[in-house]
């Protein structure tokens, strides 16, 4: 999936802005994987809900996240 | 670099028009979701004749039916546990907690996943940077830890913003005043009422808090007082520490509103993650700032139960965010949550609905007459009393009916203390239309 270059109000998103929307999507997809051992399964959901919290208060994602256990 | 005043400065000073286009926008999504995957929305939502894709423009919010305690109780006891609440299967959650019912022993319950559980601490998050909670500082939570939401999420916060945390936990109020002067803890998080009450204990045990401890700053949620100008200046006094006001509820699991360091008087709602309607409690039309109204929040958070034009019936004045001198864009509410538009009682943080009182008392046939009695303990400590009459025949049954009525009484009320006491027969009013069974001496609040 394409990492959007704008936020929710359609502004373009800054270099720092990218970076963390780019590490989410990669989050996403490494929790969505079902061949990682628990320390790596369940650190990742940990990290990822941390990583919704800053894309989300800065308006890059709204979206749910329980389809990925998180 | 010195820190920022805001925790989310992109979000806390945005002009308002584009705060209500990214509002406007999370709601036709927070739809989307309600009505793909929660039957009681769905349910409403067709009920209502209402889509998601109704919503084009901010003004249709009012499309929206309304959601109720009482409608939400209700599939809670048609549905045990959640009732058809849930937006996604229980196992996604990590977190179970519960606040007490309007009627009897049913509680309201919640779960959260685990980006829920860290967005109830992200509000905190809001609430106590902008009060001036910095990673320096180390937070003492006067707080008992169990199913009652109170301050979790606060504390988690705390560990967010880089504070040392003191867990106050299972310990006596001497112990807590001890540690909060050992460890010179600068911020206490507490109750305004079990505020007060450390600071009166402190006071037997010749310890001066305002002198003797590092307390700059008391995070005050749980009760209206946090915003009540004579409460707060006593506090503030025996203190020696700046007061700072929020406001939250176990529906949504955390904090809509903060008092920031500008202390203008109000509380700040955190418009980013949540939409605030003050409306006519009778009419449900809109009213102005600086007009008292119902509170009707939408939450952005919390997606495993959503939460969408929830009436609280919590008595609100919005002002424009221009009122504060902070900066923030945000509107707030002037004196915080100043009271309720129905019969629901605060009580040391924990809400007490007198028809859920009585249908416990109900449930012991020996109770003839009974009355609510909240009364304010030394001008600081808010009491509730069971005054009862036993009938003719049961008295034998007195003793273990006293302690077994706490016992259930405070099982529904988050482990709230109730005092039963026993009246002598034919003393308490009888009632032949609308029975009045509840008294509440306490002082009212002047702001």
């Amino acid at each position: 999936m394409m990492t959007p270059t704008t936020d929710l109000l359609g502004k373009p998103l800054n270099e720092q802005e990218q970076e963390m929307l780019a590490v989410y999507e990669t989050l996403k997809r490494l929790v969505a994987r079902d061949d990682l051992p628990p320390c790596a399964a369940r650190n990742l959901r940990q990290a990822l809900a941390s990583l919704w919290q800053a894309t989300n208060d800065l308006g890059l994602q709204f979206e749910q996240l329980y389809e990925y256990g998180v | 670099m010195p820190y920022p005043d805001f925790w989310n400065p992109k979000h806390e000073a945005l002009p308002r028009e584009e705060l209500q286009a990214l509002q406007l926008l999370k709601l036709r999504r927070l739809c989307e979701w309600a009505y793909a995957t929660t039957p009681f929305h769905r349910r409403k939502f067709d009920e209502a004749g209402f889509r998601p894709e109704h919503i084009q423009t901010f003004d249709d919010l009012r499309r929206i039916p309304f959601m109720t305690r009482e409608e939400w109780m209700a599939s809670l006891q048609e549905k045990p546990l959640f009732g058809d609440t849930l937006a996604t299967d229980p196992t996604n959650a990590i977190r179970y907690h519960l606040t007490s019912g309007t009627s009897g022993r049913t509680p309201i319950r919640v779960l959260d996943g685990t980006k829920d559980w860290d967005w109830i601490s992200e509000m905190w998050c809001y609430g106590l940077w902008g009060f001036g909670i910095r990673p320096e500082d180390s937070v003492y939570f006067a707080f008992g830890y169990g199913s009652f939401i109170g301050f979790w999420g606060a504390h988690y916060a705390c560990e967010k913003i880089g504070a040392l945390v003191v867990p106050g936990g299972a310990q006596t109020t001497e112990s807590r005043i001890k540690q909060i002067v050992e460890l010179g803890v600068t911020t206490v998080a507490s109750t305004p009422t079990y505020a007060l009450h450390l600071w009166q204990k402190a006071r037997e045990m010749g310890i001066d808090l305002a002198t003797q401890s590092k307390v700059n700053k008391v995070i005050l949620s749980g009760e209206p007082a946090g915003s009540i100008p004579a409460v707060k200046r006593q506090l503030e006094e025996a203190w020696g520490a700046q007061c700072g006001d929020t406001a939250g509820m176990t529906e949504i699991g955390t904090i809509m509103i903060f008092e920031c360091s500008h202390h203008s008087g109000g509380t700040h709602i955190i418009e980013d993650h949540f939409i605030e309607e003050v409306l006519d409690p009778n009419s449900a039309e809109p009213v102005g700032y600086g007009e008292l109204g119902e509170r009707v929040v939408t939450s952005f958070g919390r997606g495993f139960i959503p939460l969408i034009r929830y009436r609280t019936r919590d008595m609100v004045m919005k002002v424009p965010a221009s009122t504060c001198t902070c900066g923030r864009t945000w509107d707030l509410y002037s004196g915080g949550i100043r009271g309720r538009w129905d019969d629901m009682k605060l009580i040391r943080g924990t809400n007490v609905y007198p028809s859920a009182v009585e249908a416990i008392i109900r449930e012991y046939p020996a109770i003839d007459e009974f009355q609510i009695y909240i009364w304010r303990k030394d001008e600081i400590q808010d009491e509730i009393d069971i005054k009862l009459e036993i009938k003719p025949g049961f008295e034998h049954t007195w003793p273990e009916l006293q302690t077994r009525l706490a016992k259930d009484l405070a099982e529904a009320h988050e482990g709230l203390r109730f005092n039963v006491v026993r009246m002598d027969y034919g003393t308490l009013p009888r009632f032949e239309l609308k029975a009045r069974r509840m008294t509440d001496a306490r002082p009212v609040a002047r702001y």
